[in-house]
């Protein structure tokens, strides 16, 4: 359970104790980037994404969002750098095995996202840069008080959630189609953000159904 | 078998070890100046003038109170942090290596914050002599930035000692010392296209002398460049730098900015190009070879009683018996940078055949740096990586006592 404390010390040197990750995330990016584009053959060729090649993808992403939680104080302990399953408190939950995606959605997945895109474009970056450099509130609010704000963490959470979700569909890790709502996330049975706590804390409305895609 | 024959084959093999670090220590010591070489007492008050000289003791002084603080400071956070450091454990979801990489960032961090006290009156000194022209912000901000590579290469140091160590416990130095050896052969290469070098411009005759002196030298064509350093600093400056197609040399804007006549940047041309001749930069990797692998080996020992590198909690007692152990050998280091900083003096000085330029080259040195010329003994032992100017000056004295001039 998070009880939102956070290390002043490790939150003063945030930015550059994540160097050593971003340059790792970088390499593994480029990488995870050749495996997408060969994924995505394969996915349009037999209907679903090869295994080694979606557990490649899928520990890229969710080292991606631990390196995120860390670097946005979300999460307080440093990551570790495998993206191994269970491994960190704030993970993204992706389908281990593959699943079966529509080939019409796969060969268009490029074109499909941009809506998403836009939609993070528009809010969620905007909030991200805003609130979480080293100069926004969240980070003066966490210094002085030793604790990161709920409303903050949850924010960053959600963001985070979405982005991950947004990623995922866009490396054809599942093919439902990201929700940025803050409470269906978990069930739409799409990637989500486990984060301990807090985030069920809003009494959440009943989960809307699956978007049905076309 | 007796315990003692069954000893004897390891003390032969410390033994060769021994002997062979011996011999490649005397070969790297060795110098092209004269061995009966005698500096002359020089009269520097008589030289630079009475008030030059107080005022560059007195500035040196002072720096050099900073200087011991910046060399004390580390050992004693660093020993706190030997022995507390391993409570930052607990901030780490990594694994080993990972634990081992934030362990040892947060000891450079804390140290970051311990020493900038320290370092925040060292830029007041050098401000009020007008020699750095950082602000104090910048110089904060700057260095906060800064450690974003410390950190990188402290990482990197972990991953390949606690690497090593997991593969080959406490052995790790066998293969991790000839890795350190073979990163700082890299740096050195890659070091120029790492610099924003420009070509030197308003300088043509220098240009010209330069690629005369390399001619004259026996070396190839060594690109002559400009590191634009005029809004950081006054000090002036030049530097060999570089291996086989990568060298260059780098002469700081603020050497170039009129202070210096023609004929005093052809001796620092000179005693550059006299690095590259002797293959100083060679030397100096060799010389860190010779000590890097005892320095890791000793590392292995000290680390042992926590478990030794393959285990995070070990990382807090590395940083301390690395600083400890890089720290005590700097007398030795600062001995052997002097010496080959010497040799190129000499071998400048035959090059140029212009004694009187080298000499006033070091005056203006005094005059520009406010460097004491005439430090007490403790001074270059700890800090001086250059011959003092007084003893620059006596060897131009001693060169031209020899030449007949």
């Amino acid at each position: 359970m998070d009880d939102l404390r956070r290390s002043r010390l490790t939150v003063f040197f945030r930015p550059l104790l994540t160097v050593p990750h971003l340059i790792w995330l970088y390499l593994w990016g480029a990488v995870a980037g050749i495996a997408v584009f060969i994924n995505w053959f394969v996915a349009l060729i037999i209907g679903r994404p090869a295994k080694p090649l979606q557990s490649f993808i899928a520990a890229y992403l969710r080292y991606a969002l631990t390196v995120g939680a860390y670097f946005l104080y979300i999460a307080n302990p440093f990551p570790g750098f495998t993206g191994e399953p269970g491994s960190y408190p704030v993970e993204l939950e992706l389908p281990i095995e593959p699943q079966k995606q529509s080939r019409w959605k796969t060969f268009f997945r490029i074109v499909l996202v941009y809506p998403a895109l836009l939609v993070a474009t528009l809010s969620i970056y905007p909030v991200m840069f805003l609130f979480f450099p080293v100069i926004g509130f969240a980070w003066w609010a966490t210094m002085i008080t030793g604790r990161i704000p709920r409303g903050f963490r949850d924010l960053g959470a959600n963001a985070l959630r979405y982005m991950g979700q947004i990623y995922a569909y866009s490396y054809l890790i599942t093919d439902t189609y990201p929700c940025s709502s803050p409470y269906v996330g978990m069930a739409l049975g799409s990637p989500v953000v486990t984060v301990p706590a807090a985030m069920e804390a809003p009494t959440a409305p009943e989960a809307p159904e699956a978007p049905t895609e076309t | 078998m007796t315990k003692g024959s069954r000893r004897l084959p390891g003390l032969l093999v410390f033994g060769a070890l021994a002997g062979g670090w011996s011999y490649a220590a005397y070969r790297l010591w060795q110098t092209s100046v004269p061995g009966d070489l005698k500096l002359p007492p020089v009269d520097i008050s008589a030289i630079v003038g009475a008030s030059e000289l107080h005022r560059a003791q007195h500035f040196s002084l002072v720096l050099d109170l900073f200087g011991l603080a910046g060399l004390l400071l580390p050992l004693v956070v660093l020993a706190f942090y030997a022995k507390w450091g391993h409570r930052f454990m607990g901030e780490s979801a990594a694994g080993p290596i990972g634990t081992g990489m934030l362990l040892a960032m947060l000891g450079i961090a804390i140290l970051w914050m311990a020493m900038l006290p320290s370092n925040l009156g060292q830029l007041w000194w050098l401000r009020r002599y007008g020699i750095v022209k950082t602000g104090y912000a910048e110089m904060i901000v700057g260095t906060w930035s800064a450690l974003g590579a410390e950190f990188l290469g402290i990482c990197l140091t972990i991953l390949i000692v606690m690497g090593f160590a997991r593969l080959m416990g406490d052995r790790w130095w066998l293969a991790g010392a000839p890795v350190f050896v073979g990163i700082a052969l890299l740096v050195t290469f890659v070091q120029p296209y790492m610099l924003n070098l420009q070509p030197v411009e308003g300088h043509a005759a220098l240009v010209q002398a330069e690629k005369r002196l390399a001619k004259k030298e026996g070396l190839g064509n060594i690109p002559l460049k400009e590191e634009n350093v005029g809004s950081l600093t006054t000090a002036p400056n030049a530097e060999a730098m570089g291996l086989g197609p990568s060298r260059r040399i780098g002469l700081w804007s603020t050497i170039l900015d009129g202070r210096f006549s023609e004929p005093e940047l052809e001796v620092v041309v000179a005693h550059e190009l006299a690095h590259h001749k002797h293959n100083d930069l060679w030397k100096m990797i060799g010389w860190y070879a010779l000590f890097v692998f005892p320095i890791a080996y000793l590392i292995a020992r000290v680390t042992r009683r926590r478990g030794g590198m393959a285990v995070p909690l070990a990382v807090p007692l590395f940083l301390f018996a690395w600083v400890g152990l890089s720290t005590a050998i700097l007398p030795i280091n600062n001995a052997f940078s002097r010496r080959l900083e010497a040799e190129a003096d000499w071998t400048a000085l035959q090059a140029t055949n212009d004694p009187q330029a080298a000499k006033a080259l070091f005056v203006s040195f005094v005059r520009t740096t406010n460097q004491d010329p005439n430090p007490p003994f403790w001074d270059p032992i700890l800090f001086g990586s250059h011959p003092t100017e007084a003893q620059r000056i006596g060897m131009v004295e001693a060169w031209q006592a020899r030449s007949g001039g």
